[in-house]
């Protein structure tokens, strides 16, 4: 069945009442050091101080304010014990750690298409801290070496970058993801988001796992198997909507735009071009003339140089420069992409005007020398 | 990761992975010869042959060199994780015959990206390899996971529709200068066999 079909009878689900107020309790006062929960607390701490001068870290104080403003309304009382990282890494994830760390990664800020959906995913977390979910999971576990897995989920990025497409919202037990969806899904709406995108977060998610885990690895694979299927999931989500609530898709973008070149640069650089073709598609969908997804496919299609992939690549970034040009924001990059098509289709003249456009707008860029030397074969 | 990293460890320590030293003239693949100014440490890890010869001076987890040789169109450049059980495994990149500079400057991108780690590139430009034309690539990466911070330089050339490279990654504050020069020279002894 196809995602967009599933998602047909959601809203006629939607209940009309308002959401019930969840009861968020006082803050939490630290763990004592001898403690199970308390030496957990000083392991995330340590973390969070490595993860404080990590290279990774986006140091953009506007990003991190209006992030942090969202945990804030979110949490109510509970707001100035959760400190945000925003984390360059280009998977779809976050993590939130007992301590009150929480890390958001640059590949979800790409993906959300607007603040309820980014609100989804914070939301979800912040339940499983409200919830001390961490502490529940981490004495339910029987040997070490789980358990030194399971606290890795809340460090540096990387350790569960092999889990992939987010894992955070994998590394609980079955009751306690329902539970964080469920308390995540009150937090959503009594905020005044619309819990309508909370589905819509899974179906895209879905989208591009199906890619590398085929079309049933919602039902297979092991990072969803011993979780609630995600049908389950998003029907359990939808019978939560209530009515109201915004999408707020514009102060996200404004927020983002100064970082999603070098971000679709990131997902591309990842070299699952198939998966990225599913997910610049989604954002061309929404935004035909999104500049920067236009030209993410077409730099996809042409990085992977298949069959037709080509002229889709050339159709693709001539309106991303179109677009780029209509705006009048700069996307060196997709000229540059432009040039190199026109190049592989031997069409020198238009290759020399678009590798010269590339030049003029990035006289400092890495490849300015190999640029020039193209612009030599090519000019008779 | 880092109990991965462990467990590789342990195994070289305990000598599953065959490390010799390599000085002299070297050939690589029996397609390309390259001339070493001091020995290096040529590295067989375990678990699934690479297409090409990896060799270190401090380690394979503080540096590494790596050398195609005569590597076919349409091979892998790494080799590929594990297939699912529909047969499918992420993208790793692959060579094919008449690849422009850039494409060839891309793989290098995707090769130390694919694990997420953030690469940056710092340099494109054409240069010669093998007596090719080829590429030179300068990048950076921070690796997933240790934070780690890296330099890598690396050239490239496709030669009668195979590709033949060598690329040096390390540490960008001490390791990577003081083994550059040595790179450098490996990469401009460089001769393909006719």
């Amino acid at each position: 069945m196809a995602v967009g079909g599933m998602f047909s009878g959601l809203q006629a689900q939607a209940q009309t009442t308002h959401p019930p107020e969840a009861d968020l309790g006082k803050r939490f006062d630290r763990p004592a050091i001898d403690t199970d929960e308390g030496g957990m607390w000083a392991m995330m701490d340590r973390e969070e101080t490595r993860l404080r001068r990590s290279p990774l870290v986006i140091r953009d104080a506007d990003l991190t304010k209006y992030l942090q403003d969202m945990v804030c309304q979110l949490t109510q009382t509970h707001c100035p014990d959760v400190r945000v990282h925003v984390v360059r890494t280009p998977w779809f994830n976050a993590s939130m750690a007992p301590n009150g760390m929480m890390q958001v990664w640059s590949g979800l800020l790409l993906r959300v298409e607007n603040e309820a959906q980014l609100a989804v995913v914070l939301g979800h977390e912040l339940a499983h801290y409200l919830e001390r979910h961490s502490i529940e999971r981490l004495r339910d576990m029987k040997n070490r070496a789980a358990a030194a897995q399971f606290i890795g989920m809340f460090g540096l990025a990387g350790a569960i970058g092999q889990l992939g497409i987010l894992a955070g919202m994998f590394a609980f037990s079955r009751e306690h993801e329902t539970r964080a969806d469920r308390l995540g899904m009150k937090l959503l709406q009594q905020a005044g988001w619309s819990g309508e995108e909370a589905p819509k977060v899974w179906g895209n998610l879905l989208d591009e796992v199906k890619i590398v885990g085929g079309e049933d690895v919602g039902k297979r694979s092991p990072l969803f198997a011993t979780h609630p299927a995600i049908e389950d999931r998003r029907n359990e989500l939808s019978k939560l909507i209530t009515a109201g609530g915004q999408s707020k898709p514009e102060p996200l973008v404004k927020v983002l735009e100064k970082h999603r070149l070098s971000w679709v640069q990131d997902e591309i650089r990842r070299g699952q071009f198939e998966e990225s073709m599913v997910l610049f598609g989604r954002m061309i969908k929404a935004n035909p003339q999104d500049a920067l997804a236009l030209y993410g496919r077409g730099e996809s299609h042409r990085l992977r140089a298949g069959k037709d992939d080509t002229d889709k690549a050339l159709a693709d970034l001539q309106m991303a420069t179109a677009a780029d040009s209509a705006e009048k924001k700069t996307v060196p990059e997709a000229w540059r992409s432009l040039g190199l098509v026109h190049q592989q289709r031997k069409d020198a003249a238009p290759a020399v005007q678009a590798f010269e456009k590339y030049l003029a707008l990035a006289p400092e860029a890495a490849d300015a020398n190999l640029i020039k030397h193209y612009l030599t074969e090519l000019k008779p | 990761m880092k109990k991965l990293l462990l467990i590789a460890l342990t195994l070289i320590v305990v000598g599953c992975a065959n490390i010799v030293k390599v000085e002299g003239e070297q050939t690589i693949n029996s397609k390309m010869t390259v001339k070493l100014p001091q020995a290096w440490n040529k590295v067989n890890l375990p678990g699934g042959q690479q297409p090409y010869e990896l060799w270190t001076q401090d380690g394979v987890f503080v540096d590494q060199l790596r050398i195609w040789a005569g590597i076919n169109s349409g091979a892998n450049l790494v080799v590929a994780p594990q297939k699912n059980s529909q047969g499918k495994a992420p993208r790793v990149p692959v060579f094919s015959s008449g690849m422009k500079l850039d494409q060839i400057a891309s793989l290098f991108e995707q090769m130390y990206a694919i694990d997420g780690s953030a690469v940056t590139l710092d340099k494109v430009e054409p240069a010669s390899f093998g007596a090719q034309q080829g590429v030179r690539v300068e990048f950076s990466v921070v690796v997933q996971g240790s934070n780690l911070q890296l330099k890598g330089v690396a050239w490239a050339a496709e030669h009668k529709g195979q590709f033949y490279a060598t690329s040096y990654v390390a540490p960008r504050l001490s390791f990577f200068p003081r083994y550059l020069p040595q790179v450098q020279d490996i990469a401009k002894s460089a001769v393909i066999k006719a």
